[in-house]
């Protein structure tokens, strides 16, 4: 009885497949549209995935606290004196001082970010020299010297030179000269990134000597960071504490809102699919509708009639399904997701040149496939059961 | 198998503007082993009166058995599971798929018993052979003869060994030469033991030497000269 029904279910399959291959040129047209708007949905998932395990990696390299100064909800400079009054707050391990702030060159037209901190005083300040595709970390004694992105090194156009110069805000002149070359994979952090020393920068944006733009915390215990975050503020009611998980988390909801915007989109085109899939269903072509009566005369039950129906379309849209997250995983692998980059990364002359290694999990693959494959077999089973319920004899006449 | 109707009465589009009495008060009895041609005008009711002997729909109103069940109180999975262990049809214009090849067309009916490809191919190929189609097994049925494509439809009639064969207007497309030929293989299936009803108005059938029951059909009634 088992192996009766087995067979007949391999039989009926085997049916749908050879109707399927019948009716090639138009299943093929269909099953290609369908992965089209899979590969899209995929592509913005897998993205959004990627970049932001990619933002989680390169911040973990990130202070767990960091602390602004903020006046009329602004942020402005601090005084290091600051580093002072934090002291005895138990679970910090290191306070690292740091300038950080945008230079905008108007022969590039690009906004550079110049960072400058002391990394000997890092708790893993040695981990940054890894990020250096080739070159030195700028020297805390030395002068003039600095580390820039792969963004960066491309848009100023040096060739073989290695000194460049920028305004100071009295428009004098200050020198520098490239010593070291971040990795790319590491551009969405340091895309657009100068880092020099501390000198250097106060030199360049006239900072006091005991002024900084904010105090990098290290705690001891991760566990502990919001913690110390309160304490913090409590004793520096005038400053602004961000934590690592809060940035990161903004990361996230920055790609997450454009993600979920042009998802939106997308899920529009899907929509507009599955409503035509169901009209091209509903209105089962003369041929279509004789070949069910014919079955149906021929002793094929309603519920077998559904069955190559939903085989047909369970192949169908498995394999769009297939075709789209795979064309997804490659152009978000090895084409670096050239079409929507612009949407997700921004539209700013510095766009960093990630190499993106995929990231997805199982969640969104399973969410990809409800939004899709799930739909698409009810806008075509349903359909076709209101048509295998007609008396075969209507079917042929 | 005995096939029985009792006061049986058939309207389409019951209810509606639209609304055709087919058939009124009909009652007979077909014998087992018997060959019946059901005679009539065309839109006389004959192939309405097939339908309800092919449990292809069940009537308005009156009782028809086959081997004392009764077809008009089965629900359609019933009527489906019992058509296709009873009935072999013929059609006037075959029904055949034309995209499948002939073997395909010939075992359709296996396909939902559950029938393994191997014994498809075997009961297929003795029916092929019986009928001289053999060299026809992998062409589309739709690029055969008008002689061959009528083969094939009494190869798929017979492919569940029914007991009662029914052929609607079988001749219809046929030449006198390929007519005489069908019912040659008709009274054959007689012979062999079942319950064949042609529908049909061509005399060639109607006079045909194998014929013992002759019903005449004539608005929907069974007509008494």
């Amino acid at each position: 009885m088992i192996q009766q029904l087995l067979e007949k279910h391999l039989n009926i399959l085997d049916y749908a497949l050879s109707s399927l291959w019948r009716r090639r040129l138009k299943n093929g047209g269909v099953m290609l549209v369908f992965a089209a708007v899979i590969f899209l949905l995929a592509s913005f998932q897998m993205l959004t995935s990627t970049l932001t395990k990619a933002a989680g990696d390169v911040l973990a390299q990130a202070p767990e606290i960091t602390i602004q100064q903020m006046r009329a909800g602004r942020q402005e400079s601090m005084p290091l004196a600051y580093r002072e009054k934090l002291a005895g707050i138990f679970g910090i391990r290191k306070i690292v001082p740091r300038i950080w702030g945008y230079y905008f060159d108007e022969s590039t037209l690009a906004n550079y970010t110049v960072m400058a901190l002391d990394p000997t005083t890092m708790p893993r300040g040695r981990d940054l020299r890894t990020a250096l595709a080739e070159g030195e970390l700028p020297g805390q004694e030395t002068n003039g010297e600095v580390a820039i992105g792969a963004a960066l090194l491309a848009i100023m156009n040096q060739g073989e030179r290695k000194a460049f110069s920028l305004f100071r805000p009295d428009l004098t002149l200050k020198p520098l000269t490239i010593i070291g070359v971040f990795r790319p994979d590491t551009d969405l952090l340091t895309g657009d990134l100068m880092l020099m020393n501390m000198n250097d920068a106060r030199d360049l944006f006239a900072l006091p000597a005991d002024r900084v733009t904010d105090l990098c915390v290290y705690v001891t215990n991760p566990a502990e960071i919001d913690t110390i975050a309160k304490k913090i503020a409590a004793r520096l009611p005038d400053t602004r504490v961000l934590t690592r998980p809060q940035i990161l988390k903004t990361y996230q909801v920055v790609f997450n809102w454009r993600s979920g915007f042009a998802s939106i989109c997308l899920l529009a085109a899907l929509a507009a699919f599955i409503i035509l899939a169901w009209d091209k269903a509903s209105g089962l072509s003369p041929e279509e509708r004789r070949e069910i009566g014919i079955l149906k005369i021929l002793g094929w039950e309603t519920a077998d009639i559904l069955a190559i129906r939903f085989w047909e379309s369970l192949l169908l849209s498995a394999l769009a399904y297939l075709l789209g997250c795979t064309a997804a995983y490659l152009h978000v692998a090895f084409f670096e997701a050239g079409l929507f980059r612009p949407i997700m990364i921004g539209w700013s002359v510095l766009r960093p040149a990630l190499r993106l290694v995929p990231a997805i999990s199982a969640g969104d693959l399973l969410l990809i496939f409800c939004f899709s494959v799930l739909p698409y077999l009810a806008a075509t089973v349903i359909p076709a059961w209101r048509c295998a319920t007609v008396p075969p004899d209507a079917a042929i006449r | 198998m005995l096939i029985e109707l009792d006061a049986v009465s058939k309207i389409y589009n019951q209810g509606r503007a639209n609304e055709v009495n087919a058939l009124t008060d009909v009652s007979l009895t077909i014998a087992p082993n018997s060959m019946v041609c059901l005679m009539g005008a065309s839109g006389s009711g004959k192939s309405t009166l097939l339908g309800i002997l092919g449990c292809v729909f069940p009537p308005t109103s009156g009782r028809a058995a086959i081997a004392g069940k009764q077809l008009s109180r089965l629900p359609d999975r019933f009527l489906t599971i019992h058509r296709r262990q009873t009935i072999g049809f013929i059609f006037q214009q075959f029904n055949l798929l034309p995209s499948l090849s002939v073997l395909e067309n010939i075992t359709l009916p296996l396909l939902p018993l559950g029938v393994a490809p191997k014994a498809r191919k075997q009961r297929a190929g003795a029916l092929m052979t019986q009928l001289g189609i053999g060299h026809r097994e992998k062409f589309p049925a739709g690029q055969i003869s008008g002689g061959e494509m009528q083969r094939v439809a009494i190869a798929r009639a017979l492919i569940n060994d029914p007991p009662i064969i029914l052929a609607d207007e079988p001749t219809a497309h046929l030449d006198s030469r390929l007519s005489l030929e069908f019912m040659e293989i008709m009274a054959g299936l007689k012979a062999a033991g079942k319950t064949v009803v042609i529908a049909s108005h061509d005399s060639l059938v109607t006079g045909h030497r194998a014929i013992e029951q002759l019903i005449t059909i004539k608005d929907g009634r069974i007509h008494v000269p």
